[in-house]
């Protein structure tokens, strides 16, 4: 297996290059046909989102699927080589991996990437552009980055405001479904958290606005109720969670109203989530029991926290992905060591027999026990010739230059080249089968 | 006046004979098994694992290891619970007269009532708590273990099958209440303070937390009332005399009933929950442990000396 991966992402190149390289989805087909006939490539697949564009290929050389990438779009050389990166064999695999796994990621841990993969992997395979080495590698990425998902908490903890306040509101409360949310200041920020809450239960949502058409609009959109902004105070009491996001220059809610609310609510605990800047809800409102009040950079600080979190567990995650990459290549290499071992065997055998059969005139008069003594001495010098070159495959089975080391005994022997497991059909049989995650022996 | 009513009639032995046992017992293999001590130990160990659980998730802040603690506590249960029973067979009474005795069953009773919750609440971080506390509680029962100990004859009652299993089993409830308030403590200061940590993530809500505690309470605190009117009861009709009220483990237990119909009050009529509701559901388990842990330290029928 012969891979080549060739790639820019948001690493690597600014959107005015990224958005010359993508592949729109509707053209995805034709540019793989493309790609497979220029590039002479015998497996392809193409990754496009906004964040990056991926070739990987099985079979031709970096610089053809290069001139592939500069034709295609009508790009000169000079303008994309140097964000560019190009990557081969295991450093491909390596980073098919860590792409799947949202490594490397721009949000590390985000979830899309896997999904975007998944589908750039279907288009490929309905296209029919993927064989036995990119699927066995693709399904092989879909395991791994289900073991990083699982195994590390590199997606676990809440990245934006909106999702930080949603997780914050399930420390504080058993269940969002049945309660109450009130946004004050219909602003995007407030509606984005307020979406998250009523995705994860949230039941009602009250909206109220100094220009009371805003709120009427926005209380549309989630089923919710408008309040006018004189009266908001009256309700403030039925609201679980309280989302404040005013343009006002003064606290909305201070200390004082706060302790009417809470003693309204018989303790019940509120969370005030202030958004605005400036703030609109006093800070000496945390202070009161049962109350719970984030400012913006309060979220920022829990985003902050989360991010390191998932930075530690990204260290933990290469390390999943080191073990992989190895074993993957392992499996991979002794694909192609262990059937030429079977082949080179199955070839001398075959060399045997006809001499055997060639001489089998010369050797009439020979007795039943005189035959079989021919038999086993041809037999036995097969074995020790044999006995070396095989030792030495095998040994080379889980080394990195095993594939070389096979293609030179292959050229040695004189076996036609195989390009995988599926190549040697005919042969054994035993090698024959596409299954990608059981090495062939 | 303990010491006048033990002066008045010595308590009788069992052990010089064991009557109930066969002798020649002994020198059965699964005699020596079944022992206990040997029983006691094994839980003890087992409950070992719980405690490592508890010790590493506090550590490691991340919720680790729970279901091999969780049947390491199953298997400690089983065999402190048979201990429990083997100890009855031996004395042929209910074991609850001795400290380390009435140490066992609160550890054993603990355990079935760990996973009662478990499965309403499902909060493994319960444990945290529960799991250290179980261990110690064998842990003394191990130390205090003595195989002449004999029931009082001043216990020797019916009253002691109602009396003893009805405290004990509000003290576990109580126990419980008390865990939760703590878990409640942490969580609030956690989200006060806003400085996240990955262990609050795993700690349940404030709700579930408040919740709990609310409900074991309503439960511990009627068995602990019921428990001290058995009492009450009992000394009546045995007779104790006038003064069996100033026992020391009365008058505390009386205060800790106090702090407890305090709580109740205020949270049924001022509404009170979370933090203040909280602390005074710590104040109040201070006030079990004196009366429970405390009373080797006083006087009394509650000395559980002989």
């Amino acid at each position: 297996m012969q891979l080549a991966l060739i790639g820019v992402s948001h690493k690597t190149a600014p959107v005015e290059i990224r958005e010359r390289l993508a592949f729109p989805s509707e053209k995805m087909r034709a540019a793989l046909e493309a790609l497979m006939e220029r590039a002479k490539a015998g497996e392809a697949m193409i990754l496009s989102t906004c964040n990056r564009v991926e070739i990987v290929a099985e079979g031709p050389s970096d610089e053809l699927i290069r001139q592939f990438l500069y034709e295609y779009h009508r790009i000169g050389a000079e303008a994309v080589s140097d964000h560019l990166y190009c990557l081969q064999n295991a450093d491909a695999i390596r980073h098919v991996f860590r792409v799947t796994s949202s490594l490397d990621s721009m949000m590390i841990g985000e979830p899309q990437i896997l999904g975007q993969v998944k589908e750039a992997f279907r288009i490929a395979n309905d296209a029919g552009t993927i064989g036995t080495n990119l699927s066995a590698l693709m399904n092989r990425a879909f395991a791994v980055a289900k073991r990083v998902r699982s195994e590390t908490g590199i997606s676990q903890s809440a990245v934006s405001v909106s999702y930080a306040a949603v997780e914050l509101a399930r420390q504080i409360f058993r269940d969002l479904t049945g309660k109450t949310v009130m946004i004050i200041g219909a602003s995007k920020m407030g509606e984005l958290a307020a979406r998250h809450l009523k995705r994860n239960g949230v039941s009602s949502v009250l909206v109220t606005n100094r220009t009371f058409e805003k709120a009427v609009e926005v209380a549309k959109v989630f089923d919710g109720a408008a309040i006018p902004f004189e009266h908001f105070t009256d309700h403030i009491d039925r609201a679980d969670i309280v989302i404040s996001s005013t343009g006002a220059p003064h606290f909305v809610i201070t200390k004082p109203m706060a302790e009417r609310i809470i003693k309204h609510r018989k303790n019940k605990p509120v969370f005030f989530i202030d958004i605005a800047v400036p703030r609109d809800i006093d800070p000496a409102v945390n202070e009161i029991d049962n109350v719970f009040l984030y400012d913006i950079d309060d979220l920022q600080q829990v985003i902050d926290a989360n991010l390191k979190e998932r930075l530690k567990e990204a260290h933990r995650a290469e390390e999943i992905i080191d073990g992989e990459v190895q074993a993957f290549c392992t499996r991979m290499q002794s694909r192609e060591v262990v059937p030429t071992i079977v082949e080179m065997r199955a070839s001398v055998e075959k060399q045997r027999h006809e001499e055997i059969e060639r001489y089998r005139k010369k050797m009439k008069d020979f007795t039943p026990e005189q035959v079989a003594i021919v038999d086993q001495i041809t037999e036995s010098l097969v074995n020790k010739i044999l006995h070396n070159p095989i030792t030495q495959l095998k040994g080379m089975a889980h080394d990195p230059r095993g594939a070389d080391f096979a293609e030179t005994a292959r050229k040695l022997f004189n076996i036609k080249p195989s390009s995988g497991p599926s190549g040697s059909e005919g042969t054994t049989g035993s090698t024959g089968r596409s299954s990608d995650d059981e090495p062939p022996v | 006046m303990g010491g006048r009513v033990r002066g008045e009639e010595k308590f009788f032995t069992l052990h010089p004979a064991l009557p109930l046992l066969p002798q020649k017992s002994v020198h059965f293999p699964y005699a020596i098994i079944f022992r206990m001590l040997t029983l006691l130990r094994l839980a003890l160990g087992l409950y070992f694992l719980g405690l490592t659980h508890s010790v590493l998730t506090v550590l490691r802040r991340r919720e680790t290891f729970f279901w091999p603690a969780a049947f390491a506590m199953i298997a400690g249960f089983i065999c402190q619970a048979t201990a429990i029973g083997y100890r009855a067979y031996e004395l042929q009474s209910f074991p609850v007269t001795q400290l380390y005795e009435s140490f066992s069953l609160f550890a054993a009773l603990a355990v079935p009532v760990f996973f009662i919750v478990y499965l309403k609440y499902r909060i493994p971080s319960l444990g945290v708590f529960a799991f250290p506390m179980i261990f110690l509680m064998t842990f003394m029962a191990n130390m205090g273990y003595d195989q002449s100990d004999a029931i009082p004859a001043v216990l020797m009652s019916h009253w002691l099958y109602i009396h003893a299993p009805l405290v004990i089993l509000g003290y576990v409830a109580l126990f419980i209440a008390v865990s939760a308030a703590v878990l409640y403590l942490v969580q609030e200061h956690e989200l006060k303070s806003k400085r996240p940590r990955m262990l609050y993530q795993r700690f349940p809500s404030l709700e579930v937390c408040d919740d709990l505690a609310y409900r074991s309470l309503a439960i511990g605190f009627p068995l602990m009332t019921l428990g001290m009117i058995s009492g009450v009861l009992w000394a009546h009709m045995a007779n104790w005399g006038p003064q069996w009220e100033l026992d020391t483990k009365v008058l505390l237990s009386f205060f800790t009933w106090l702090i407890y119909l305090l709580l109740i009050h205020y949270r049924l009529i001022a509404g009170w929950r979370g933090k203040k509701a909280a602390y005074l559901a710590i104040a109040g388990f201070v006030g079990v442990l004196a009366t429970f842990v405390g009373s080797t330290y006083y006087s009394g029928f509650h000395t559980f000396t002989q």
